[in-house]
């Protein structure tokens, strides 16, 4: 099997496997072999699910044969985080007290990829309990840091890490990651990927680990964002098991526009690397060939405030058995074993007073965002930090995330892509965020500026 | 001059060491208490915002019946 088929989008492959130019069981034995043989260089995979991967792809190979194509995702292997249950393997959640965990059901996204036709071919690592601890540095993982493929002494990012790294290192060509506040948007943009943070309530959480039940999202991370449209309409809908999972109907619709109106935060740069700024200021001269660029101010709220008090007093309850019963103390980094009890000191008063103004803060901001096909930001503040380092984070107040903030408050949908280098030689990357339920709108403008760039097409050097 | 701690801050730490200080190092109090008193910073912010009376949560509760019928 050429390694030419290594870093080819999603779709390219899938026009290959349609067409029986590419046989389902020999990519999937392709992938099999990259996780087996690069997966420990990156700390990218929890578990391989050989058998389980070798037995869809023999059964898309026999479908496709007869005739019986699903659609893009038929015969494409993936590797999920491993926060989503799966029949026959553990499901460790990254921490070490459920390394033996096991559920006897699929989770409803790893159902419906099944039923796509895709293969699941790894579960990939993770910061432990998705990073709702507080964790400052990347070895917050029972399986160690994950390596980010551009730098081995970088991080990937987290807490989709492994999802982050094994795209980047051509392992799969796509994986599903989790985000509460900046789990798919930040190793998408460290690992130089296209990351999609659906509309909360657009992706079935059933199956998946709660961290925080209004802030949680499914999506994917891919090598553009055009793959990420095609896996969302795989894994969107709804879900008699969740019952926030919308009845709303997604289609993914390729639409060739130009004339976008892009909407910028004046202030959306502060605290980011020099880099990062220049090559914010780039992409914006390249927005302006598709369409206008204009400042837009939002208003005067505590947006930063409402999330972080939201997701820290969620994520205590949603894990209190764990805390109250110590076991929190078998937690990999020492900052998360006693951050969760600070959080014990939050106010019910306080906490419903973020509830309500989350209100404000979604009718606000769809005010804003509704005379826009997207506002537009640095996906990430710098380069990937260095593995040993800690790290600054909005969610534990030591770095600003205005974007991150409202997105993941108001549960907007948001596309990253990357946009240059840094300093390091590390990808930086651009964000576009969209009106609640419009991903087809931000996929369009990711796409049209992917179309003008080549930054997507630059891939690590990994054997 | 050391700043005068919060008195909020104060009482909302010692809540916690009562709760769960058999469990924790001297070191990890400290932090815990540094985090205390940024969370009373984050909750000032908060009250900072004045609402009416009809700014209610913003998550919807809905009754439940096991047949799956939903509010019409």
């Amino acid at each position: 099997m050429s390694s030419d088929l290594l870093f080819k989008p999603v779709r390219e492959l899938a026009t290959l496997v349609r067409a029986r130019q590419l046989s389902p069981v020999e990519l999937t034995e392709l992938y099999l072999d990259r996780l087996e043989r690069l997966g420990p260089k990156y700390n990218a995979v929890v578990t391989i699910t050989r058998e389980r991967a070798l037995s869809q792809a023999r059964r898309a190979e026999g479908e496709i044969a007869a005739g019986r194509y699903r659609g893009a995702l038929h015969g494409i292997p993936y590797g999920a985080k491993d926060l989503l249950a799966t029949t026959g393997t553990p499901t460790t959640w990254g921490a070490a007290p459920y390394r033996e965990q096991r559920f006897d059901f699929d989770a409803t996204v790893i159902g419906k990829l099944e039923a796509a036709g895709a293969v699941l071919c790894a579960k990939l690592a993770m910061i432990e309990l998705a990073g709702g601890m507080g964790y400052r540095q990347p070895t917050a993982s029972f399986t160690g840091p994950c390596v980010n493929p551009w730098d081995t002494g970088a991080w990937t990012g987290g807490s989709s890490s492994g999802s982050g790294a094994a795209v980047a290192a051509g392992l799969v060509p796509f994986a599903i990651g989790s985000e509460t506040w900046g789990s798919i948007l930040s190793p998408a943009g460290y690992c130089g990927l296209a990351g999609l943070r659906p509309t909360y309530g657009r992706v079935s959480r059933h199956g998946a680990m709660a961290l925080c039940w209004t802030l949680d999202k499914l999506g994917p991370l891919a090598l553009t964002a055009d793959d990420c449209g095609l896996v969302l309409e795989a894994i969107a809908g709804p879900d008699a098991a969740d019952p926030t999972a919308s009845e709303r109907p997604y289609r993914y619709e390729v639409a060739d526009r130009r004339g976008f109106r892009f909407g910028v935060i004046p202030d959306v740069t502060d605290g980011c690397e020099e880099a990062v700024i220049v090559n914010f200021r780039s992409s914006l001269d390249e927005l302006r060939k598709i369409g206008t660029v204009e400042e837009v101010a939002l208003p005067d709220l505590p947006y930063e405030q409402i999330t972080r008090t939201i997701l820290q007093v969620e994520a205590v309850s949603a894990f209190e058995d764990l805390i109250e019963s110590g076991r929190i103390a078998e937690l990999t980094a020492p900052e998360d074993r006693f951050t969760p009890y600070a959080r014990e000191a939050i106010l019910a008063h306080d906490y419903l007073k973020a509830v309500r103004l989350r209100g404000v803060m979604a009718r606000e901001i769809d005010r804003v965002i509704s005379r826009y096909d997207a506002l537009v930001a640095p996906g990430r503040i710098n380069e990937a930090p260095r593995l040993g380092q800690e790290f600054r984070s909005a969610i534990r107040a030591t770095a600003k995330d205005v974007m991150g903030a409202v997105g993941n408050g108001a549960g907007l949908p948001a596309v990253c892509v990357p946009n240059g280098v840094g300093a390091r030689g590390l990808p930086t990357s651009l964000q576009f965020m969209g009106r609640a339920w419009e991903e087809n709108r931000v996929l369009d403008a990711a796409r049209a500026y992917q179309s003008l760039t080549d930054w997507h097409t630059r891939h690590p050097k990994v054997d | 001059m050391p700043e005068t701690p919060n008195p909020e801050a104060v009482a909302l730490f010692a809540l916690v060491a009562n709760r769960h200080g058999s469990r924790l190092t001297s070191e990890q109090l400290d932090e815990i208490k540094k985090m205390v008193e940024g969370q009373v910073e984050m909750a000032r912010a908060l009250r900072a915002v004045r609402l009416t009376n009809a700014d209610e949560p913003f998550q919807h509760f809905a009754a439940y019946r096991s047949d799956g019928v939903k509010q019409p």
